[in-house]
């Protein structure tokens, strides 16, 4: 293939401004899917993907495009847009020459938007703005167009218009593509070097790596070195995802697909590590990547029905094709033995815990999500604690320091004021004010990390009546006043329901977590007492009476399959709690945190 | 044909009201007279079919509903007769249907005697016209007294009536007067339900907008309590977490359903359980008679257990009774003593005071029956 026909781009935007569509267009007028096999967002091909109508994972795909009479070769990668999986995009655009910036013309440019941008400027790439959805009856295409000029710099000459819904301007599009985006450099002839940017699990073939060669020529049944786990492996199988896996003899630099080399694990692969030829290695690695940083942390326990073990097999099974979380052995007073999970978001976190039921058939108990506090003892020594549980006793802290984010917001100009309120209840400390047009203005901030991770998003989703979007990333520790506040049911600590929050907080918050703590409990035959402390000091505290009656008045002929079945979903529903003391505290009382603020 | 049981009992499901009550979840529609005559075809019809395959001999027979009493006199002569014709001459038969007080005339008294039904179940509910209205009863307090007064004169002895506790904006007082009033016309037997609030029914919704409030669980409790007192000593004993009756009163044919045994069902929304088969008809007046008409059969749904499960399902439903599991019963049912079976369970809830265990059964205590569903879950 000539190099110079060839283009390896992703598509990049902020959360459903029409990616995976946009894609959809590219493989229907390619012909790589037959007219009869198209569906909406093809390469949203996971179950979760589909249900919840979301991008997760980045697909890579090979298109045969005919530009004036040429044929092209199109590597694309469609990447996500939620803020949890943003290390996807970074993988995808090292892979790539340039990328195609889609916004909506009816929101105009947004938090994501920015993010994504700045990242393929990062990786020197050139980028084609695509203002999509301009079949909208509320599309201003012209004002998304200037925005992107003026807030990311990028002229608005080459700027498309596209509906990747109907299809219209994208013949342009793919005109642009071949004419404005460069083609790959690289020499063929030189040692090979190929940057592992994904890989997968697959039950027949193992793993399987996304390759981008830059240089060199790598072919099937060479013998090739992961020059960052000095191993060596043989190459089984070479092939492009077309969008089906279509095997080839060889990749040669430039171009993009598959590699299948009999490994067996996803751990035996680091993503970003550089493939090269065993006999005649490249003197240098690619730069490779950063590992992916875990934002948010929580326990998963086996809940009453479930062992340990069941619990160990299903998160390594589930960490076969998902490497991006972490899992270490955990042990709580209250819960006894599980895991402690690291997780890039909590979004991640969410679809970890629905796979661990649904593909493994788990049931867990999960506590509420933590970030990384960092811990300064007495002694000088410093560490770091993912959960207030861990902290070590108060009295040998001399410092303890909370993650700090910088956040960015982009919002109508008319919900600044509220917006300052809610960061002034949030510890944010305004930091700069841009506008991007008249009406509307991107803020940044920063924030403990810990104040705006769990309800900050749909409060500033409230007070934007659904315009605002933010972007956040950790910047780095600061020292606080920060209290541990420990809960105890029936005066049994209970680790997993203790939180650290600030001083000033921490009894209005120990109240209210009471109150609603409460509601999650049922009663039982006995009075439970739930109290919130900090140290010796009891700050709050609630009872549950105990029942007297329960008992179902009524079961005659037609209702015994009825009542069993009532019965039976009960104890299927006490399988899901954990019993402390004698008190069987449900699931969702260990997320009673999460709820919202009111 | 042999079977495996022998078939002793019916149920029939008349699925016609006057009116509905709002807490209501039986199926059941407003009377449409009309549609009458070709459900009592039906319902002989599905009859004839389970006749056909094995030999009936009812015992007991009991028609239910809704309200059965609201059928035009001559349909519902024509149906009770019909459903007699299957009981077993030798045997003293329990012959039950359920009315509402003021829609028992003379005229349908008549036909209840006549078809041999000798025990009405009398939907009272409360004696109190406040209650009364918010459960959406039409009746007024007085109309219990008469009708049975209507049904002895016609030599209908054997009367229950059936009471609700924990009406919202009921008190212990009034829910006193409600149980005195009830033994004053001197009944052999006495229901008392506690409200429950049904998935889609309008006083579940009432509730759920807070037009309506549950009374406190507590006071419930103590509602509860003061039947069990009361009923035994008016001579009245607790035989079913919800039942009093005087000695030899007990209703049989629902003691077949807290034994687990078999009985036929009848109708639309009536469940059955033959030949080892638990099964549930289509809840829709109309399709069921079209299925019956048809030659089609009209179970909607339809389960068989396996033994074990079948065990823990008569244990569930016979530790509602005071006499509890029957231990010899059992373990010539199933093969297992039930104090092995269970043993867990009659150990922890027998050390708490609330299962009482001897050479005979296992009963629940007083304390038991109060928290009867966490004791029996742990059975399942
Ligand atoms: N009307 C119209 N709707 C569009 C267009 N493009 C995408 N959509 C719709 O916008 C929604 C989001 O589209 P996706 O393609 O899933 O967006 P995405 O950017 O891939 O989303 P993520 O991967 O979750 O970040 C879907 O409902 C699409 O049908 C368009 O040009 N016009
Ligand atoms: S009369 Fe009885 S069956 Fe009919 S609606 Fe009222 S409670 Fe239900
Ligand atoms: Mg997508």
């Amino acid at each position: 293939m000539d190099q110079n026909l060839i283009r390896n781009f992703s598509i990049i935007a902020h959360i459903d401004h029409g990616k995976s569509t946009l894609a959809d267009r590219l493989l229907q007028i390619s012909g790589a899917v037959a007219e009869r096999d198209l569906k909406e967002q093809i390469l949203d091909d996971m179950d979760l993907e589909r249900e919840r109508g979301i991008t997760i994972k980045a697909s890579a795909v090979t298109l045969d495009m005919v530009v004036d009479g040429q044929t092209y070769m199109f590597n694309l990668i469609d990447t996500p847009g939620h803020v949890d999986f943003h290390y996807e995009v970074d993988r995808a655009l090292a892979a790539c020459d340039g990328a195609l910036l889609v916004v909506d013309a009816t929101q105009g440019v947004q938090a994501q938007t920015v993010a994504n941008a700045f990242a393929a400027a990062n990786n020197n790439l050139e980028i084609i703005p695509v203002i999509n959805k301009i079949d909208l009856p509320g599309a201003t295409p012209e004002d998304a167009a200037l925005e992107v000029e003026h807030v990311l710099g990028i002229s608005a000459d080459n700027v498309q218009f596209v509906s990747a819904k109907t299809g219209l301007g994208v013949a342009d599009l793919i005109q642009a593509i071949a004419k404005c985006l460069p083609p790959p450099k690289g020499d063929p002839a030189a040692p090979l070097q190929a940057l592992i940017f994904d890989s997968e699990y697959n039950d027949y073939r193992g793993v399987i790596c996304y390759l981008r060669v830059m240089n060199g020529t790598i072919r099937k049944g060479q013998k090739v070195l992961l020059m960052g786990r000095q191993r060596t492996h043989l190459v089984t199988e070479l092939g492009k995802f077309r969008p089906q896996m279509a095997p080839c003899p060889q990749l040669a630099a430039g171009e993009t697909g598959y590699l299948v080399a009999s490994i067996k694990s996803l751990h035996d692969v680091t993503v970003g590590d550089t493939v090269t030829d065993a006999a005649n290695p490249a003197t240098q690695p690619l730069p490779g990547y950063q590992p992916p940083q875990h934002m948010v942390f929580c326990d998963f326990y086996p809940s009453s029905g479930e062992t340990y073990d069941a619990l160990r097999e299903a998160l390594e099974r589930l960490s076969l094709n998902d490497a991006s979380f972490s899992f270490i052995p955990q042990h709580s007073d209250a819960l006894g033995p599980g895991f402690r999970c690291g997780f890039l978001g909590l979004l991640h976190m969410d679809i970890v815990q629905e796979r661990l039921e649904r593909e493994c058939g788990v049931s867990v108990v999960q506590t509420a999500p933590s970030v990384t506090y960092e811990v300064v003892l007495h002694d000088g020594t410093t560490k770091r604690v993912e959960s207030a549980g861990d902290l070590p006793d108060m009295g040998t802290i001399a410092e303890l320091r909370e993650p700090i984010v910088e956040v960015q917001i982009i919002t109508p100009a008319d919900a600044i004021g509220s917006i300052m309120q809610l960061a002034e209840q949030r510890r944010g400390e305004f930091k700069k004010q841009e506008y991007l047009s008249a009406t509307r203005v991107m803020l940044t901030y920063e924030f403990p990390f810990n104040e705006i991770l769990y309800d900050f998003y749909d409060k500033l989703k409230s007070v934007t009546r659904g315009y605002g979007t933010m972007d956040y990333h950790v910047t780095g520790y600061r020292a606080g006043d920060l209290v541990k506040l420990d809960i105890l049911v029936n005066a049994i600590p209970v680790d997993a329901l203790s939180l650290i929050c600030h001083r000033s907080k921490a009894e209005a918050r120990g109240r209210r977590f009471l109150i609603k703590l409460r509601r999650q409990i049922d009663r039982h035959q006995f009075e439970i007492a739930l109290q919130a402390a900090i140290g010796s000091k009891v700050i709050a505290r609630e009872t549950i009476k105990p029942f007297r009656k329960n008992v179902t008045a009524k079961c005659y002929g037609g209702d015994v399959t009825r009542k069993r079945k009532l019965l039976e979903k009960q104890k299927e529903g006490k399988k899901r709690m954990k019993t402390i003391g004698r008190v069987d505290i449900p699931q969702k009382a260990f997320m009673t945190v999460l709820e919202p603020e009111d | 044909m042999t079977t495996p049981y022998s078939c002793r009992a019916l149920y029939v499901h008349v699925p016609f009201c006057r009116t509905l009550c709002g807490y209501c979840d039986f199926y059941s529609e407003v009377l449409r007279t009309e549609a009458v005559g070709p459900l009592v075809d039906a319902l002989l019809r599905e009859l004839d079919g389970y006749a056909a395959r094995r030999t009936l001999a009812f015992d007991t027979i009991y028609v239910g509903g809704g309200t059965p009493t609201v059928l035009p006199p001559g349909q519902l002569g024509r149906l009770l007769g019909g459903v007699r014709a299957y009981a077993d001459a030798g045997e003293q038969l329990e012959f039950t249907v359920e009315a509402n007080p003021a829609t028992v005339t003379d005229e349908v008294a008549g036909v209840l005697a006549g078809a041999g039904v000798n025990r009405v179940s009398l939907g009272a509910q409360s004696f109190e016209p406040a209650e009364l209205r918010v459960l959406e009863r039409r009746h007024r307090p007085e109309q219990v007294g008469e009708t049975v007064a209507i049904c002895q004169r016609f030599g209908i002895q054997r009367i229950s009536l059936d009471l609700i506790f924990g009406i919202p904006g009921q008190t212990l007082a009034s829910w006193r007067r409600s149980l005195e009033a009830a033994l004053a016309l001197r009944p052999e037997h006495v229901s008392t339900y506690g409200l429950t609030y049904e998935a889609e029914t309008p006083l579940r919704r009432q509730r759920d907008a807070g037009v309506v409030t549950p009374v406190d669980p507590d006071l419930e409790a103590d509602m509860y309590e003061l039947a069990l007192d009361m009923m035994p000593a008016a001579g009245l004993a607790h035989y079913e977490v919800s039942n009093f009756a005087r000695a030899g009163a007990e209703c049989r044919h629902n003691l077949r359903y807290w034994h687990n045994e078999p009985y036929v069902g009848l109708g639309p929304a009536a469940a059955g359980f033959v030949d080892e088969v638990r099964y549930k008809n289509v809840a829709d007046t109309a399709a069921y008679v079209q299925a019956i008409a048809a030659g089609r059969s009209p179970w909607g749904e339809h389960e068989q257990l396996p033994p074990e499960r079948r065990a823990r399902e008569t244990a569930m439903l016979e530790l509602r009774l005071a006499s509890g599991i029957d231990r010899g019963r059992f373990t010539e049912r199933y093969g297992v003593d039930p104090t092995r079976l269970f043993a867990e369970a009659v150990e922890r809830h027998g050390a708490a005071g609330l299962l009482s265990v001897d050479a005979d059964g296992i009963r629940l205590t007083r304390a038991g029956f109060l928290v009867a569903d966490t004791v029996i879950a742990d059975f399942l």
